[in-house]
């Protein structure tokens, strides 16, 4: 190594008071160049007239302006807003309600944890997959139901180009309340059992004491589950791809599929960059202030 | 939470919890169950819930027909090569911003992890031009590389929350006794990270493992893992769903297997270090 004892003892003390930013940095670059370079760059192509292959000169916003005047961009917006406030809603409110069924000290309970997790444990495509039979009219409940003998029983929504956004909406609370169960549930046993006997003794009812004290102390637990489930909604491209395909047609085209479908299958890259680039600035517009207030508030 | 109960409610309570538990489960165990039947007993009237003659055919014909065996290789060569380098890269990082933490300290992490929000659609161009680029269109280092870098605020955020509670005075009293940087990172630190770089190398693989938009996106048959191998199958209708159920099977096997053998990590690494 070094020379001199002086210059090597030197060079680890400097090292040992560089180390922490130095071993810091490689992640810091690599997340610069990597997410935030690409979508500089997406968001420049986005003012460019590339069609099959990316062009660098500057036109101004008239892919904007030919996306919006996509219908079909309407309807990816429309299916990811009815799409994201169902799913968030509908896994929040099972994950709750499982949650307090959990938090009665059940027999077993980390057991059962478990098989409630395991779908979030699994690919899209697996779940896209199973579901895509179990909802399919001519194989799964459609057909059982008929055979049991309900002959005008119909659940043909998978191919129903006004109802296939809901088959969505089914699977992805399939894969996702056990999870927002989950983190309810350390919620859950975080509060003070002193609140509760307080409450008790004050002979308030158990739904009173979910509703007015339990739930309103579970504030923070909502907030972050919201977050989570919504950022599962704008990235589910998976699960589109392998349930439904975006179809029947485009009824169940998302703004991640519509953007794949431009910029793939039909060499519109301009249009396809500003789509990315609106959905990145709406969800940066949503997630970092509250990202941000978080990270100060916990003091971490 | 209301814990002091009787015994008859704890008895309705686990009931209840079970049939919620069972009700989630169906479609895997569904799954699993069809990929032991012939095709006609797939789609039998009345389904078969149990008794039937079960046969391990569909196997024997998904492996011959599309080589489940290279898939599942690259799964798991991907899934844990990416896992190894991520946690390399990861772990010094986590350990400086949990010991050493400065004031940019919280802006970092929360840079880290606000990559991880963005829709991976928005990058998908430029990174698969840099694929054509360098010749890693359908390479398993390519996906290597890019699985690791997807998933790195994941890593160094739970390495992170793991660092987190180890007691930074263990590491004062060792330095007081005039331990060097290098002891303490041996003797003491290493030994208490162990189980958390452990847990966080589970999660990962798994996350990995299921990752289907890049290993759709980026291969087509040579690197391809068991997430292709199953789209491959979902694409034709009707009558092969033995067959597509002895697929999706030996897809999943391994998750339920690593998944039940590992609940806490599971629990945990899925909610992020919020459930312990």
């Amino acid at each position: 190594m070094a020379d001199t004892p002086s210059l090597r003892l030197r060079t680890e003390r400097w090292l040992e008071r560089r180390l922490p930013q130095i071993v810091v940095l490689p992640l810091f670059a690599l997340s610069l160049f990597f997410v935030y370079g690409f979508i500089v760059w997406t968001a420049y192509i986005s003012m460019t007239p590339s069609r099959i292959m990316p062009v660098y000169d500057f036109i101004g916003f008239s892919q904007y302006d030919r996306l919006w005047a996509t219908p079909r961009w309407y309807v990816a917006i429309k299916n990811l807003f009815i799409f994201s406030s169902l799913f968030i809603a509908i896994s929040m409110v099972i994950g709750i309600l499982l949650a307090i069924l959990l938090d009665q000290r059940v027999r077993a309970e980390g057991l059962i944890r478990t098989i409630y997790l395991y779908p979030m444990a699994l690919s899209f495509i697996v779940t896209g997959t199973v579901w895509k039979w179990i909802l399919n009219p001519g194989l799964g409940i459609e057909r059982y139901m008929r055979e049991m003998g309900f002959e005008n029983f119909t659940f043909d929504w998978l191919v129903n180009s006004d109802y296939a956004i809901y088959t969505l909406v089914i699977a992805a609370v399939w894969q996702s309340s056990g999870y927002a169960m989950a983190l309810f549930l350390a919620g859950l046993r975080s509060v003070d059992d002193e609140i509760l006997k307080a409450a008790a003794v004050d002979g308030a009812s158990p739904w009173k004491t979910y509703t007015s004290i339990v739930l309103p102390i579970l504030r923070p637990v909502f907030l972050s589950t919201v977050i989570i489930l919504a950022h599962l909604a704008i990235k589910s491209f998976d699960l589109v791809v392998a349930l439904t395909g975006g179809g029947p047609g485009y009824a169940t085209d998302m703004p991640a599929t519509f953007m794949y479908a431009f910029a793939f299958q039909r060499s519109e890259l301009g249009v396809a960059a500003a789509s990315a680039t609106m959905m990145l600035m709406t969800i940066i517009a949503i997630i970092v202030p509250y990202l941000y207030s978080e990270l100060r508030k916990t003091g971490r | 939470m209301a814990r002091s109960t009787t015994t008859r409610r704890k008895i309705i309570t686990t009931a209840a919890a079970w049939a919620v538990g069972l009700l989630i489960f169906f479609p895997i165990y569904w799954t699993i169950l069809t990929s032991f039947k012939t095709e006609a007993q797939a789609i039998n009237d009345p389904p078969l819930f149990f008794f039937f003659d079960w046969t391990l055919e569909n196997y024997a014909v998904v492996q011959e027909r599309s080589d489940y065996m290279r898939f599942l290789w690259n799964s798991v060569i991907i899934s844990g090569l990416s896992t190894l380098l991520g946690v390399m890269i990861a772990v010094p990082a986590a350990w400086s911003m949990a010991f050493v933490p400065s004031r940019r300290t919280k802006d970092i992490l929360l840079w880290m992890l606000s990559t991880k929000m963005l829709p991976a659609v928005g990058v998908l161009y430029p990174i698969s031009l840099l694929f054509v680029k360098f010749g890693l269109l359908d390479t398993r280092t390519g996906l290597v590389v890019v699985l690791m870098l997807i998933n790195l605020p994941i890593i160094v955020w739970m390495l992170y929350t793991y660092f987190k509670e180890i007691p930074g005075e263990i590491l004062e009293a060792a330095r007081m006794d005039g331990a060097t940087l290098r002891e303490e990172i041996v003797y003491i630190l290493t030994p208490m990270a162990i189980p958390g770089i452990a847990s966080t190398m589970l999660l990962n693989f798994i996350l990995a493992w299921n990752e289907a938009f890049w290993t759709l996106n980026l291969t087509a048959a040579k690197a391809a893992p068991l997430t292709a191998f199953i789209a491959s199958y979902s694409s034709p209708e009707g009558l092969f769903f033995a067959k597509l159920s002895a697929a999706s099977t030996m897809a999943i096997a391994p998750i339920l297997i690593l998944g039940w053998f590992s609940q806490k990590q599971l629990v945990r690494g899925l909610t992020f270090g919020a459930v312990k």
